[in-house]
Parts: structure tokens; sequence; C-alpha cells
């Protein structure tokens, strides 16, 4: 029942997460972070199986750490970073207990001068997209996006936007999400754009 | 023919271990690395071969390792052993973030990488690692430098400052007789540039240094900047002969 | 008594050399000559083919340049059967890291990875280590075009231009001084035939007994271009560089 959306801008990505913890009816916590910042341009938004997510994200995390390590800091670009999370879901799948994660991968790929977005779910499906979410909030969410993302958008522009979509979703769902958290990933690395 | 040199790693009847004695070699034919520390940074220095004059410099591997944000390794031996060596600590290094949520300890890290090299002293169908390593670093919250040692038998130490590889024991001789506590930063690199010129002749193209300062901070300084450090240290030494000159006239 | 160090597996002499390593060195700078020479437009490859007879027949296959992946190909000398298992687990390498990241692998650390797999017959298994030096050509988005030389300690680095195999110190010192950072490919080409003209019997100097290979960009550089030449183009290159003409002059 999270709340993760991204949205693709000219010269930056946006990722917007909730902030409540929840098991069944009761919400834990109501401050949760649920990204993790892989390298200085990439940046993965989780949603799924509690536990699952986070040491699935963990795990990934890892793995591009030690990419940059080994390879002198030159960071893995986010094309490659999100086939490399597809890859990983995709054999986890094919196995005895597969991890039950959706993620969005946010990045900026340093060498082309692009903001980039993929889409990436538990079957290993993974997309490039302008926007994207997972769970309900895309139901709610997709089609206000449809009406009114425009390629080459701000900053400024892609917040209002994501603001608007963030109401809706107050307003139809019959659920608190405590607030969210607002992540811009852009040539600069990821920075933290506060709450909503 | 005693016999007890060719197998791998077995006791002699007088108690050695010839084919780690003989790693040790391997480790004084390496080029020479140095580590010193200074009250809130920690510097590596290392002799770097002669680049010839076709050698790519873009892609040539360096010898001075980064393991992880906040630590460094530095290697004198076998080149190809070392890089083995090297990216375990790496994997140990991101296996421990991810199992405990911290950084690896300098000291963990050091105690890692010791018992990974002695247990090539002791399995069987293996021969011993030809890498002595320095590690330095900074633990996470913490300002305090450190400076470790590891050996091909897996003997580790703390120092203050020390050296490995090829004439390692001038220069830590060098270091003994010249080395201060609670050194700045700018005394704690000449002091480390100062050190390596006792065995490198050739100057500043030869010499690569990395400075640690807590935070994550990590600088590679580029041969412009460590030519500086060689020419303020050359006439430093010349203005001292200058002065040492009368003094001898006169007695 | 020198074998004590060198009958069984690769072990340290007292002297802290590893003789299983160096011999192997040895026997590589015995076998047939390669050079390779980066230029501002892509790689040559250039190597003296040993085993030549006029019986063989030329399934189009190269003795000693093998292609890796899209973007790099390699030239053997030594051991070629030591060669070809090694050139497939490059291969392998390279496909697996394509798989995992829809990205072509950086040459270095492919090239890494082969010597990781070099270094560990050099320290256990008590198997020999393997006979053979690469010469690596490549290219990739990080440094484009490059060149690499590995050998049988599992070391490697970067050039602008070497070479492995027999007389490769003469061939260093000629390359040493006739190398221009701006060369063209065909200069470097060029220069890859003077040299090998100068390292080898004249007698083997023609198309049959030699094998090119060059890495380049296509028209609209989008495209790596990796050609190993046929024995005709080499001829061509023979005559136009004047390398024959040259000696009979001598």
């Amino acid at each position: 029942m999270d709340v993760i959306l991204g949205l693709r801008v000219a010269d930056a990505t946006i990722i917007a997460t909730s902030k409540a913890a929840t098991r069944g009816i009761t919400v834990l916590k109501s401050s949760d972070d649920k990204t993790r910042v892989l390298n200085p341009h990439n940046l993965i938004a989780y949603t799924g199986e509690a536990g699952d997510t986070v040491n699935f994200a963990e795990y990934i995390q890892a793995n591009i750490q030690l990419y940059s390590m080994r390879e002198n800091d030159i960071e893995l670009s986010p094309k490659a970073t999100a086939s490399f999370i597809r890859n990983q879901l995709a054999t986890s799948i094919r196995s005895r207990k597969p991890y039950q994660v959706n993620v969005l991968l946010g990045g900026y790929d340093v060498a082309s001068n692009t903001p980039t977005l993929n889409w990436i779910d538990y079957l290993g499906t993974q997309v490039e997209l302008p926007y994207a979410a997972h769970g309900y909030a895309a139901f709610y969410c997709t089609s206000l996006f449809d009406r009114h993302y425009k390629k080459g958008m701000t900053v400024d522009e892609g917040l209002e936007l994501l603001k608007m979509s963030l109401k809706e979703l107050e307003i139809r769902m019959p659920l608190d999400f405590k607030g969210y958290y607002v992540k811009i990933i852009d040539k600069d690395g990821v920075r933290d754009a506060g709450s909503l | 023919m005693s016999g007890y040199d060719s197998a791998l790693s077995i006791f002699s009847p007088d108690g050695h271990v010839f084919q780690v004695e003989y790693a040790s070699e391997a480790v004084r034919r390496g080029t020479c690395a140095v580590g010193v520390k200074g009250k809130s940074t920690v510097v590596l220095g290392c002799e770097k071969r002669t680049t010839l004059k076709l050698q790519d410099p873009r892609i040539t591997p360096s010898k001075i390792c980064k393991i992880d944000n906040h630590a460094l390794l530095a290697f004198a031996g076998l080149n190809a052993d070392a890089r083995i060596l090297v990216d375990k600590a790496r994997v140990e290094a991101q296996s421990h973030r991810l199992t405990l949520e911290d950084s690896v300890s300098i000291d963990y890290l050091t105690k890692y990488v010791a018992s990974v090299q002695q247990k090539y002293t002791q399995s069987g169908g293996v021969r011993p690692f030809g890498v002595a390593t320095i590690i330095a670093g900074f633990d996470a919250n913490d300002n305090e430098p450190k400076l470790y040692q590891t050996e091909p038998s897996g003997i580790y130490n703390a120092w203050k400052a020390h050296a490995i590889g090829r004439s390692s024991k001038t220069v830590r001789e060098f270091l003994e007789k010249n080395y201060e506590e609670g050194m700045d930063d700018e005394k704690t690199i000449k002091l480390t540039i100062k050190s390596l010129l006792e065995v490198v002749q050739t100057g500043a193209k030869n010499i690569e240094v990395s400075v640690l300062k807590p935070g994550d901070t990590i600088e590679k300084l580029s041969v412009e900047e460590i030519k500086k450090y060689v020419e303020e240290i050359e006439t430093e030494k010349e203005a001292e002969a200058e002065k040492k000159k009368p003094r001898s006239s006169d007695d | 008594m020198s074998r004590r160090y060198d009958s069984r597996t690769t072990i340290f002499s007292p002297e802290g050399r590893l003789y299983q390593v160096e011999y192997a060195q040895e026997a590589i700078s015995q076998a047939g000559t390669a050079i390779g020479i980066l230029s501002t437009e892509g790689v040559v490859l250039a190597c003296e083919k040993k085993v030549t007879s006029k019986l063989l027949d030329d399934d189009g296959s190269a003795e000693k340049i093998y292609e890796i992946n899209d973007n790099m190909i390699c030239a053997v000398a030594g051991m070629n059967a030591d060669a070809s298992i090694l050139v497939n687990s490059a291969r392998l390498y390279a496909q697996q890291y394509l798989k995992t990241y829809n990205e072509d692998i950086p040459c270095e650390m492919l090239i890494r990875r082969v010597c990781n797999l070099k270094q560990g017959y050099t320290q256990h298994g008590g198997l020999r280590p393997y006979g053979v030096s690469f010469l690596y050509a490549g290219y990739d988005e990080r440094y484009q075009f490059q060149l690499f030389t590995s050998n049988p300690s599992g070391n490697y680095s970067g050039w602008k231009a070497t070479s492995i195999g027999a007389n490769n110190a003469a061939s260093q010192t000629m390359l040493k001084k006739d190398y221009k950072d701006d060369m063209s490919l065909k200069e470097a080409c060029e220069l890859a035939m003077k040299v090998l003209s100068k390292t080898i019997d004249s007698s083997n100097l023609k198309g049959e007994k030699l094998e090119f290979a060059t890495l380049s960009l296509s028209q609209d550089k989008k495209k790596i271009i990796r050609k190993i030449w046929k024995a005709s183009d080499v001829d061509l290159l023979i005559k136009d560089t004047g390398v024959l003409d040259k000696i009979d002059e001598e």
C-alpha cells in the first residue's frame, strides 16, 4: 500500500515515496524512507513485501558500491544499473523463494547528460519511462500524468505535477500515507527536496 | 638438500616455514610504499616504476587502491597477487556494510586482509601471497587517523609511520629519525615524500601520493603538486648543506 | 639442485621469485613476434605466423589473432593451446557482462578478469601457469581505443605501442623511436610492418606468413569495425610500405 512515483523532467528525475510503514491495518512508522542511494547519480525506490524490500535494495546498493570500488570510482550508468537490477529479479523469480519487490530507478547519465527513470517489477520487467508508479498509486496518478506531462518540463513544473497527483491520492484513496519524501537526481547527484 | 622448502608451506626441523620467508623476499623485490600518520590525516606514498615512454598512463593500474570510501591500501610485492587480495578486501568491506550497516573499521579490515594472507600459509596446495600491505583510513564517526601493515605471514601491526618493499629499511630508519607526533597535513605529506625520496632518485614523476582526511575525503596528489613538494624539500636540503659548510671549514 | 624450485607447482624460490612463471615468460620470448600500435583512429595488431605449410588448409581462421567480442580483439604469443582456453574464458566473461548490464564490458575489466584467472594458476591448484602473453586491442566508452598486454604472471598494463614474443626488446626500441601520438591508423599499420620487417627473417615477409588485424570506427562513428586481414591485403601493405625493396637495396 505504499506510494512510489517517479517523474522525468528536462534535466532531472524526481522520485516521491510515502512515509508510512504499515503492517496490516497498523501504521508502524510515519518517517520511513523507501529509497537507497546506489551511487552518486542513481537512486532506487522500492515497494513490496516488507523485509524483502530493504533486503533487496541494500543488496543492490552493496553490489553497485562494490562496482565503483573495483572500477576506481567510475559509476555504473543508470541503464546498466537498471539491467543489473532486472537481472537480479529475473533470477530471483526463478528461485525457490523469490523477492517480492517492485522498484523505480531514478538516475542521471553523466556520459550523455540525460535524466532517466526505469520501472522494474518483481517479475523482471524493465522499461525506461518518462513517468511511472507502482502499486495502487499507479491507477490514480498515471491518468493525471498522461494528461499533464509535457516534454521538457522544468523541475518546478514537475514538482507541481507531483503535488497535484499526491493531492488526488489524498482525495480518492481511503488511506493516510503520512506525507511524502521527494528526491531529485540531476547532474549534481541525488538531493533531498524535503517532504510534501 | 633438505626438501623442507620445496613442498608448500611446511615446517622445517629448525622451525622455519620457508615459503613464507621467501614470499617476504618477493615483497622486498617490490617497489617501495610508505604510510605516515599525522594529527588529522594519514598519507600513503608509493614509488612508481618508471613509466616507459610508450606506456599509456590512463589505463596502467595504480599501486594505491581504494578499498572503501574511507580506506586505502598500498602494497609492495607481486602485482597480480595484490590485485586478488585487494578484491577480497573490497568484497569484505561491502559485505560488512550489508550485514552490519556500518563501514568496516580499519582495524577490522586489516585483520581480515591478514587472515586471508595467513590462510594461504597454512592451506594445502597454495603458496603464500607475495605481498605486504599498508592499510590506512578513518573509522566511521572518528577523526583519529589509522595506519596498519600486514605481511605475507599474516602478521599485522599498527604504525605511526611505516615503509614496505624495496629499501624499506632505509626509509623506515629515516622515518624513525624524522617522525614527530601531531604533524599537520602539510608536514605529513612532506615527510611522506621526503622519506620516499630516500629511495626514489628520479623525483616527482616516480612518486604517487594519496591523502586521507576524516569524512571519506581521499585526495590523490597530481604530479605538479608532488613536484612542488619535491622542489621545496630540495631547496631545504640545499639550505641545510649551506649551513653545514662554513661550520665544517671552521673545524 | 637448481631444479628444486622449479620442478613442482609454482612456489617461491629463496630470492622470492616464481621460477615457473619466469620460465613461462622465457618460452614466450621465443614465440612469434606480435606488435600492437594505438593510433588516433584505431588499433593495429600484427604478428608473425610460425606454422606455415603449403598443405595447411585455409579455413578462414587466424592462427594468432582472435576476436573476443564486438569491440575487442587480441593477439597471442606463446602456447596456442593455452591461449584458446583463455580466449574462451574471455569471450564468456564478455557475454556474461553484456547479459547482466546490457552494455559492453569495459576493456580493462575484461583483461583484469582474464588476468585474475592467470594469477590463480600461479598460486594454487598445483597446475602450471598459462604459457601465454596477450596483446589486446579494444574500444570502450571510458577511454576509447586502448592497447593492453598481459603475461603469464597475471600482470597487465596499458600501452601506446608495444610488442611481445621474439625480439620484443628490439621491436620496442624501434617503436619508441618512431611512434608519434597523432598517427593515423594507416601510418600505424605501416609502422607495424616496418618494425616487423626488421625483426623477422625477410623470407617470411609475405602475406601468408603474417597476420594483421585492425580495430577502427565506422564512418558514422557508431560501430566498431574488427578487420582480420586477408593475405592479399597484407601483401598490398608490404608493397605500399616498400619494406622488401629496402631490404633488397641493402
